[in-house]
């Protein structure tokens, strides 16, 4: 019988084309929705997975993520260090200011200082050379996925001279660092280049980062340093969720995603339902045939989850293809870096989808299921 | 003479809220192998319901109803079901074709939903339609054959698991008097079959001469029509077809 039901879905087929191409609406738009809501709350941890090195941010107790700088005082760096458990520790200096090209172009900043032998907080990417580069005098090497923005005309930054806050500063190397959800573009110097070209302040340190000891849990390091130091101090996977945590739940952004999600859900559910309910109405009577000739409930049945199941795949498997098309195309982008088609979001939706498309199915053939098979005589 | 199907004391009554009617009011009657059987009336009188109950797609309220020698009034649902697929054989007024399906495949509907593999039952169709003289018109779908040659369709279906009873509901009431000439032609010759009795539901009268006998229904009961043709008694239990 599921022949028969595939075929009987193959023939109505602008009913069928409209199921899969609603599904496959639907799945794109839950799918890239998420991807893209999921990018951006990754990014909202970047700022500290890129620092690979630290299992341990030490902070002003009163921040509450990378990109809120509270610098407390430099004699901190060494009450760290003397914790029990502290392989090393190492300053980390991360502020905002402002970019000034030759050709008089401006531009936002994040500014990293990372600390001056060791330059732990380099990202990986191109680091031997930036290694090299940074150790010059007020040299910088500049995130290369953004150095677009600040010269659009696509030329190579190396030995671009920027002026920051008054003082001359050599693009000395390029690297690639993981993009933030503050979506400015990062240069990083050494930290004593950093703190001496930023705006005068009494403390310039951000955070302290700090490696653990062999055999030293970093949950256990964080809670002494805490208890040692009363800086606030948390793990690198700790810290970075914090900021994922604080895009939660002090933007909007959920909320518009949901909102965007949540419609790719309705239109799933709106095009399957409506559309399965009229493919069951207009072939009542055939249905009623059917059963009049000996088909059984159960058979009926398994004809209509045949056909949900074929467009709700078919329908997926479009709408992730779009998803992943769109994802793979944004690759290219630096301003949409780091969106990637999760397989969590893939089996999500695909569970979605077949659940709707089910569910619809359930609720149109119950129709059909209470038909009276003698219905096909009367008229 | 053997039966195929006989109904006894039939009684049938629909509820509406706490009212109930009754449209059948013990209704006798047996259809004899190897027979066509008519059953006329005007509308309303009960003409579907009896030929709803004598197919099994309907249980009646009262009496007994027995299809070769199964008592259809007493059988579970889930064997009703498979007892229609397997003995009875339906003809519907508007073809009821899948519009999706090839004449053959929707001639090959009762053996696919009997668990016949495809091809098999495809091929059985088939020829059954090239016996009802749609040679060459296997492949084409409901759309692309007149409405005769759709009703060959549904009377090939009807026979393609050889049945012991077909039921016909006004067969011929969408046709023009040509192609209703030639479906009763082949209905007749279905009738034939010492295995098969084929019982016609119709109001259509310039059929009436295909009949071996007329059962006339009037306000649920029946009425003596022809009783040249009408049986004088009914078998007792037991003596219809096994």
């Amino acid at each position: 019988m599921l022949g028969i039901a595939l075929k009987m879905l193959l023939g109505d087929r602008v009913k069928y084309l409209g199921l899969i191409f609603g599904i496959a609406f639907a799945t794109l738009l839950m799918t890239q929705q998420v991807s893209i809501f999921v990018g951006l709350l990754t990014w909202g941890a970047n700022p500290v997975l890129d620092v690979r090195e630290a299992h341990v941010w030490a902070m002003d107790p009163r921040v509450r993520q990378a990109d809120e700088g509270l610098a407390i005082s430099d004699a901190e760096l060494y009450r760290v260090r003397s914790v029990e458990g502290v392989e090393w520790a190492v300053p980390y200096f991360r502020g905002t200011t402002t970019v000034k090209t030759a050709e008089g172009r401006v531009n936002a900043l994040t500014l990293i200082g990372v600390d001056n032998a060791s330059l732990v907080g380099l990202p990986p990417e191109n680091r031997a050379a930036a290694a090299e580069a940074i150790r010059g005098r007020n040299a910088m090497v500049l995130d290369e996925t953004l150095v677009g923005r600040i010269w659009s005309d696509g030329r190579d930054p190396v030995g671009e001279i920027v002026e920051i806050n008054d003082n001359r500063v050599t693009i000395a190397a390029t690297t690639d660092a993981l993009p933030t959800f503050a979506g400015l573009p990062v240069g990083y110097m050494k930290f004593t280049d950093a703190i001496t070209i930023t705006p005068p302040e009494r403390n310039k340190l951000s955070f302290v980062l700090v490696h653990a000891r062999d055999g030293v849990a970093p949950a256990e390091l964080a809670r002494r340093i805490e208890a040692q130091t009363g800086l606030k101090a948390r793990t690198r996977e700790d810290f970075a969720r914090a900021g994922v945590n604080f895009i939660v739940t002090n933007t909007g952004i959920p909320a518009s995603f949901g909102i965007a999600i949540g419609l790719g859900v309705v239109v799933a559910v709106v095009i399957t339902a409506l559309t399965l309910a009229m493919f069951i109405a207009e072939n009542l009577k055939s249905f009623g045939a059917l059963k009049a000739i000996g088909v059984t409930n159960g058979q009926i049945l398994g004809m209509v989850l045949a056909q949900s199941l074929l467009v709700g795949i078919t329908g997926f498997g479009l709408g992730i293809g779009g998803t992943a098309a769109f994802l793979a195309g944004a690759e290219t982008d630096p301003n949409l870096d780091g969106f990637l088609l999760h397989w969590q979001v893939i089996v999500g939706a695909l569970v979605a989808i077949l659940s709707i498309v089910v569910a619809s199915a359930l609720l149109s053939v119950r129709r059909v299921l209470k038909l009276d098979a003698a219905v096909v005589f009367r008229g | 003479m053997t039966y195929a199907a006989v109904a006894r004391q039939v009684v049938m009554e629909f509820a509406n809220g706490e009212d109930r009617t009754r449209v059948l009011h013990g209704v006798d009657l047996a259809l004899p192998l190897g027979r066509m059987s008519f059953l006329v009336g005007p509308s309303g009188s009960g003409k579907t319901t009896l030929l709803s109950i004598l197919s099994g797609t309907l249980t009646p309220t009262g009496g007994e109803v027995e299809v070769m020698g199964e008592r259809l009034d007493r059988m579970q649902p889930a064997d009703l079901v498979r007892f229609r697929r397997r003995r009875i054989g339906f003809v519907f007024q508007q073809y009821n074709l899948l519009a999706a399906l090839s004449a053959a495949e929707n001639a090959a509907v009762p053996l696919i939903a009997d668990g016949v593999a495809w091809g098999t039952a495809v091929r059985r169709a088939r020829e059954v339609l090239a016996r009802l003289g749609l040679a060459g018109h296997e492949h084409k779908l409901p759309r692309q054959l007149s409405g005769g040659q759709q009703q060959r369709v549904a009377i090939a279906r009807a026979l393609v698991h050889e049945p012991a009873l077909v039921v016909c509901d006004e067969p011929t009431a969408a046709l023009d008097a040509q192609s209703g000439r030639a479906v009763m032609d082949l209905l007749d010759a279905a009738s034939d079959d010492a295995s098969r009795a084929v019982l016609v539901v119709t109001h259509d009268d310039r059929i009436y001469r295909y009949a071996d006998q007329i059962f006339a229904i009037e306000d649920g009961r029946l009425v003596d029509a022809d009783a040249s043709h009408l049986p004088h008694a009914l078998p007792e239990h037991g003596t219809n077809a096994p």
